[in-house]
């Protein structure tokens, strides 16, 4: 845990009327896994979606494996391909078989051949015990089942990155648990990983770090027991004191 | 994206151009005559051939003179037009000489005196011309008869032919018809019910009509028909096709069952000299034209909504955006009938282009817009998740469009985009204004023949009818094929 692998600094972004940013700046080491916490329209999924341009940031800087992806002279397909994302609707594509969401990407940006591509989708799952659904489409998945593929598709890729934006908020409760257990599995397996949930109690089980945010602006940045267990912050105090 | 769009748009572009030019071909010696055949005994169809006494004195000149006659079929507003643009060598179409269309077009010696003549129905209160005043008074669109009533009578109703102005007469939906003399006898000779009055409404000159700035050709001309006028050639032309047209009697006998009358009619309309190959044929055009059309639509619709659509979400792109709103606006805020016709005499108005060609550029064009917007309204109906996961797998633009949003948005659109194409084959229905003879000009050629609107009219549209009918069914079967992969 040692190399920095994206560093974010002093980052804005602005829509019509509304500052989502107001200068955000951390940095995540490899290996790290980071939740980011915090009350509705804090800015937590904007700053997530500004990680891997989904959202242009208006200023600041962001620096992704020494380099920085702000500059505008990047090539934004080639950089998407090591940074992962999860989204709160899936967002599998219903066209498409299971075994299909998962290895267009891998084949059609030549990271894999088609080949690999299968053997690797195979593995991937049976390892979530869903290779049986490889011929099936989407719609006819429960919605944990949904976004456990999801999190394959994106790992199919091999990320140096998983973003996480609200996997389990769309879920109904019973299949909860089936997506927490998976991504569990990942932090155990060093996957580096930003979360923004809602799952507090998850979040002071397995973050390496949280960032609690609020306007626009990280407010403590620390250890699940500085951040959600103790903190000092009064803000801080009064939202885990509700979730909680 | 925007690069492989534009190969595509340029790709298409250069392929119609290619057509077109294939089909300019030029040829030595050959005389191109706009008619409206229509009109017995100066010109009609028979067969596959226009025959009539038009077209047998200008193949008798244009032998003579060394040329091929090349006879093109169009409404009789257009011969004038088609001469003056180059799109014909002459005119012959029992054009009468008026102070207005000698501006337009130089005339040939006249080689018939023809009288407008008022026809009615047997137990008309009309006698006289006076009487016309206030009754309702059917003529041919541009014909002499539709000047003479509109500028000394009053609006006239005006239709396409002479034929149909018949049939509205006996139809009782006129009360007189002013038309040429020639025509009107054959119109008395097939319908006993029908009376020519006496006193002719007018008296006008036929001749034929030639670019003016062609007068080579009108010396020429001129030179053989003066010629055929001495030698008595050109009244013996005349007499023929007067006395075969008067001879030809119309079965029609009242004293008849409903399924007699039926049986007749069906044999008189269809069977009788193969009339029934006209719509064959007519079919044959209106599919090929609507085929065509739909590809060409498709070419256009499809990279226009990608365009709109990529605009619309990326904020790129501003001039071909903008480019693609007018052809938007232009062809949605105008009737199919005036783009054709347009496209048709202004477009390709110096060119000599096959006119299948034209209705499938004009209708292709057409349908474009409407398609464009249809798959677009499919893009837009798709999550913006769907673009944004498969961007955030590190697909391109073109990659996610074409491999996830495409397939689900056409997938939507498949029964508007349908309902487009039966729209389509629908309006290619008005390809006669050029005339081309799709469907339902071999309807109205079979009815300028029997002069029975019935039969025709319904055969037409009980094919159009069929083909939509059996689109609809195809349609269905796919949009359930489709569903099934979800």
């Amino acid at each position: 845990m040692s190399e920095i692998i994206l560093e974010v600094r002093d980052l804005v972004k602005k829509f019509p009327g509304l500052t989502a940013l107001n200068g955000v700046s951390t940095s995540i080491k490899r290996g790290e896994v980071v939740f980011v916490v915090g009350p509705s329209g804090s800015g937590k999924s904007t700053f997530l979606r500004c990680l891997n341009l989904m959202e242009q940031p208006t200023s600041g800087e962001i620096i992704f494996k020494n380099q920085n992806i702000t500059s505008g002279k990047l090539k934004i397909n080639k950089f998407r391909q090591q940074v992962g994302m999860v989204f709160q609707h899936f967002n599998l594509f219903p066209n498409l078989t299971i075994h299909k969401n998962i290895t267009l990407a891998p084949v059609k940006t030549r990271k894999l051949s088609a080949a690999e591509a299968s053997k690797r989708a195979d593995e991937l799952l049976k390892r979530i015990g869903l290779y049986d659904k490889q011929d099936a489409y989407p719609n006819q998945l429960s919605g944990g089942q949904k976004q456990r593929i999801a999190i394959i598709r994106a790992l199919a890729m091999n990320p140096d990155v998983l973003l996480f934006d609200e996997p389990t908020s769309a879920l109904d409760p019973e299949m909860v648990g089936e997506v927490l257990a998976l991504m569990k599995e990942l932090t155990q397996e060093g996957m580096t990983m930003i979360v923004v949930t809602h799952e507090i109690a998850f979040a002071a089980e397995v973050a390496d770090r949280v960032l609690f945010m609020d306007k626009g602006e990280i407010i403590i940045s620390g250890t699940p027991d500085e951040v959600i267990r103790n903190p000092e912050n009064p803000r801080a105090k009064e939202f885990f004191s509700k979730v909680l | 994206m925007v690069k492989h769009l534009y190969l595509w748009t340029v790709a298409v572009a250069a392929a119609a151009m290619l057509l077109i030019c294939g089909c300019g071909r030029e040829q030595s010696k050959k005389l191109i005559m706009a008619t409206n055949a229509a009109f017995p005994p100066y010109e009609y169809v028979e067969g596959k051939e226009i025959d009539g006494i038009d077209p047998a004195i200008i193949r008798a000149i244009g032998g003579k003179l060394g040329y091929t006659v090349e006879i093109h079929d169009m409404s009789f507003e257009s011969v004038i037009a088609a001469v003056q643009t180059g799109k014909a060598d002459i005119a012959a179409a029992g054009i009468t000489i008026t102070p207005e269309r000698k501006k337009q077009v130089a005339f040939t010696l006249p080689y018939m005196i023809a009288e407008q003549v008022i026809i009615v129905m047997g137990k008309s209160p009309i006698k006289r011309s006076q009487d016309l005043k206030g009754k309702r008074i059917g003529v041919q669109h541009g014909t002499t008869g539709d000047t003479f009533v509109t500028a000394n009578i009053q609006e006239p109703e005006r239709f396409t032919n002479a034929p149909l102005a018949v049939q509205a007469l006996l139809a009782g939906k006129l009360d007189a018809v002013v038309i040429d003399s020639e025509p009107a006898s054959v119109f008395i000779a097939q319908r006993h019910d029908l009376v020519r009055l006496k006193e002719a409404l007018t008296y006008e000159e036929y001749a034929f009509a030639i670019n003016r700035e062609n007068s080579a050709l009108l010396k020429d001309f001129n030179a053989e028909l003066q010629k055929m006028i001495d030698s008595g050639e050109l009244k013996r032309i005349i007499d023929h096709y007067k006395e075969s047209h008067a001879s030809e009697q119309s079965s029609g006998s009242v004293n008849q069952s409903f399924a007699g009358r039926l049986k007749e009619s069906f044999y008189l309309n269809f069977v009788k000299e193969q009339r029934w190959m006209y719509l064959v044929r007519g079919f044959a055009v209106t599919l090929e034209i609507t085929f065509f059309a739909v590809l060409l639509g498709i070419g256009i619709g499809f990279p226009v909504a990608v365009i709109r659509s990529a605009a619309d979400q990326t904020g790129r792109f501003k001039l071909p955006d903008l480019c693609c709103r007018c052809y938007l606006t232009v062809i949605r805020g105008t009737p199919v009938v005036v783009q054709l016709l347009i496209i048709y005499f202004v477009i390709f108005g110096a060119v000599n282009i096959d006119k299948t060609l034209v209705a499938v550029i004009a209708f292709g064009i057409n349908s474009g817009a409407y398609v464009a917007e249809i798959i677009r309204s499919g893009i837009m109906s798709i999550d913006r998740g769907q673009m944004e996961a498969g961007r955030s797998l590190g697909l391109s633009y073109t990659q996610t469009m074409s491999l996830v949003i495409l397939p689900q948005a056409l997938k939507n659109v498949l029964p508007a985009l349908g309902n487009e194409f039966i729209v389509l084959l629908k309006e290619t229905s008005v390809a006669g204004y050029i005339a081309l003879q799709d469907l339902t000009k071999a309807g109205d050629i079979i009815r300028s023949q029997t002069y029975d609107a019935f039969m025709p009219l319904v055969a037409v549209a009980l094919i159009y009818l069929t083909v939509v009918l059996i689109l609809t069914g195809l349609l269905g079967r796919l949009e359930k094929r489709l569903k099934k992969n979800e």
